[in-house]
């Protein structure tokens, strides 16, 4: 773990450091930088040092959490930067990877156990086509139908400046406390499945459902009073169709796998031994087949976790969403070099996160692996 | 009303074939037992005489590529292939339960094995509360021999022996008036094979309950059951009390079949492997399926199917068979 970030911050210096555009020449001769931040500079990465010493203090400097100052948004620090964006990436990854996992898994489980028919071909084949559309080009399509044709979604972008003019609080306030709410839900309904695992028999799990929707209720009402409620929905408007987009592209993978993985676990003899115990269909189905064939899936989940963040760079130009990826992108443009670096750090951390997470799924979905 | 004294499974000319891309096959051809309440019988063959499929046919539990040709299975008077898929749910492991072959992976290996007894005796309201049905898997496992602590512990920490007990237990937790064992200790070693077959044997004459055991172990079968039926090429070749027909076994074919396996307590002799292989069922021969592999094979073996010869209850399906007080009926 420790080693695997060593290696990420060690590529990611030389990688920048053999772009053509000399480092130390970039910061010196950078004629937009007043002559202070240039002694600064120097003096913080030790631009007129060999390279091996400035790797040195870099790593140093990577390890005690200084990224630098980022040129493009002088003089906000890198780290400044990306606490606001990454939390942008996220939240529309996560919600992207989360759905299109859902419907994936839904959709396979059903198409693996009833076999043939019209909904699986159709399924099957609309999967496969969005799974294999060219990103951009499918984006832009979506773009041109549901914002540009019907105009029910904002083209792109984060938010919409005439809702916001004359708004006293900051975006950046909204949307941590849009990420508060959703954080504070998810802790509500996990809670409340738990509680009615441990004492599921005394209550029915139909009041399970009722419940979590209270739940999601209070905090829209806590919104709606708060009086930047409207903020707040201008931002998930614009979130619709960049995870719409992306759920579309990605959902395809998780369905055909979930498929596969389950026509091999019906062939299983605790499959059958479920039906010759006389369990209900639904029941033989999602506790002993679909529960054995998420397995596999969940492995994937990781990777495609890590290839949706690192498609975050188209997804987010198309919709100009102001995340990660677009930084990225900018700031490769402008050599703002401190700040690549920075978003190269942060997707290589994120990645090292996704397979800790998937490492821990893993051994509570898996007994057998609880004991090794 | 059902009487006590009639069998608890009558089989009537069961006919089974399988769609597949030669064809169809015939994995079973007009089988037909009976059994009685409490009593146990064992059908014994090569691998693909259609045992299995027997065993199949009773639960219902069938590829979508089966066709059930003929026949009908009475349990109690009721015959079960005529039930909806519902009504058959609700029977299966309440009152026909199964062993299964190769029973290693029969456990599901993401849940406690007593969770997955439990969840059968929940599905079928055996035991009211929860911790009743905790109780009872308690109690099932120390009947097979297993610690009632070891109903916690996931599937993979369990030996081969134990696994097998377990999945006994599992085909006991709803008191069921027939058990099938399909090969239930191939994949053991011979001691522990010994231990639970007899413990097996215990527990079916304990409880009353009657019994089906699939083997291709003609020595076990002689063990442990009352009544054997012989399959050959999908087709019950000959039946009778154990006793009778492993003494004097009336199908060239039977014989064959005990003197390709060592016997513990007789002479001394060489083992006899039986030459061939066993018909393909998609195409089989015209006549006696066995025709091509029998010593006593004469014209009209490989013409016309033989009709049936018997005396009392011991019936054999040949035109030359070896014990000679079995006579053709009528």
């Amino acid at each position: 773990m420790v080693l695997t970030l060593f290696l990420i911050i060690t590529l990611t210096f030389f990688l920048v450091e053999a772009q053509p555009g000399d480092y130390a020449s970039f910061y010196v001769l950078n004629p937009d930088l007043p002559p202070e931040v240039k002694d600064q500079i120097r003096a913080a990465f030790g631009l007129d040092r060999p390279v091996w010493q400035q790797y040195l203090i870099h790593l140093k400097n990577t390890v005690t959490g200084n990224l630098g100052v980022s040129f493009g948004n002088y003089p906000r620090p890198v780290i400044d930067v990306l606490a606001e964006r990454v939390p942008r990436t996220l939240v529309l990854f996560l919600t992207a990877t989360a759905v299109s996992f859902y419907i994936g898994f839904f959709l396979g489980k059903a198409i693996a156990w009833r076999r043939g028919g019209l909904f699986e071909y159709a399924t099957t084949i609309s999967g496969a086509v969005l799974f294999t559309a060219f990103t951009p080009a499918f984006a832009l399509m979506m773009i041109w139908v549901f914002a540009f044709k019907l105009g029910w979604f904002p083209v792109g972008k984060f938010l919409d400046p005439l809702v916001w003019r004359g708004a006293d609080v900051s975006a950046n306030y909204v949307f941590g406390n849009m990420l508060l709410s959703a954080g504070a839900f998810i802790v509500f309904a996990l809670l409340v499945m738990l509680l009615l695992k441990r004492f599921g028999r005394a209550v029915p799990s139909v009041v399970a459902l009722p419940i979590v929707l209270g739940g999601a209720a209070v905090i829209v009402a806590a919104w709606a009073i708060s009086g930047i409620g409207g903020l707040a929905l201008d931002i998930v408007k614009h979130m619709v169709l960049p995870v719409a987009t992306l759920t579309l592209i990605s959902f395809a993978g998780t369905m055909l796998l979930t498929r596969n993985s389950m026509l091999e676990t019906i062939r299983e003899d605790y499959v059958m031994a479920a039906r010759a115990k006389g369990l209900p269909d639904k029941q033989v189905r999602d506790r002993h087949a679909a529960r054995n064939a998420m397995l596999p899936v969940v492995t994937s989940l990781v990777y495609s976790l890590i290839f949706a963040i690192d498609g975050s760079v188209i997804i987010e130009s198309v919709f100009s969403w102001p995340g990660t990826g677009l930084t990225l992108l900018q700031a490769v443009r402008s050599e703002d070099l401190p700040l690549v670096m920075g978003a190269i750090l942060f997707i290589g951390v994120l990645s090292l996160l996704a397979h800790v997470v998937v490492d821990v799924l893993y051994v509570y979905l898996d007994p057998r692996i609880r004991y090794q | 009303m059902t009487d006590r004294r009639d069998p608890l499974l009558k089989v009537e000319g069961l006919s089974l074939s399988y769609q597949t891309r030669q064809g169809e096959l015939q994995a079973i051809r007009d089988v037909s037992f009976e059994l009685a309440r409490g009593s146990a019988l064992g059908l014994v063959g090569e691998s693909g005489c259609g045992k299995t499929s027997v065993a199949n046919c009773l639960m219902r539990l069938l590829p979508d590529s089966a066709r059930l040709s003929a026949g009908r299975v009475l349990l109690d008077g009721q015959d079960i292939l005529l039930l909806t898929e519902e009504e058959m749910r609700l029977l299966r492991w309440r009152r026909i339960s199964m062993v299964f072959q190769a029973a290693m992976n029969v456990l599901d290996p993401v849940y406690r094995v007593g969770q997955q007894i439990v969840e059968a005796i929940e599905t079928h309201g055996v035991e009211s509360t929860e911790p009743a049905a905790r109780e009872r898997v308690a109690r099932l496992f120390r009947l097979v021999g297993l610690d009632p602590k070891l109903t916690e512990h996931y599937p993979h920490e369990f030996s081969g022996g134990m696994r097998q007990r377990a999945v006994i237990a599992m085909a006991l937790s709803c008191d069921p008036d027939l058990m099938i064992a399909d090969e239930p200790t191939t994949a053991l070693d011979v001691i522990v094979q010994d231990r639970i077959l007899r413990e097996l044997k215990d527990i079916q004459q304990q409880l009353a309950m009657s019994l089906i055991y699939i083997s291709h172990d003609i020595a076990v079968v002689a063990e442990v059951t009352d009544v054997v039926g012989v399959m050959y090429a999908g087709r019950l070749v000959e039946m009778g009390d154990t006793a009778d027909v492993f003494r004097a076994p009336a199908h060239p074919y039977t014989a064959a079949l005990m003197s390709s396996f060592p016997s513990i307590s007789g002479e001394r002799r060489p083992l006899i492997s039986l030459p061939g292989e066993p018909p393909n069922l998609s195409d089989p021969p015209q006549g006696c399926p066995f025709h091509p592999r029998c010593a006593y094979a004469t014209d009209v073996c490989r013409v016309e199917y033989p009709p049936e010869v018997r005396a009392g209850s011991h019936r054999a399906a040949c035109w030359h068979p070896l014990d000679a007080t079995l006579v053709p009926q009528g």
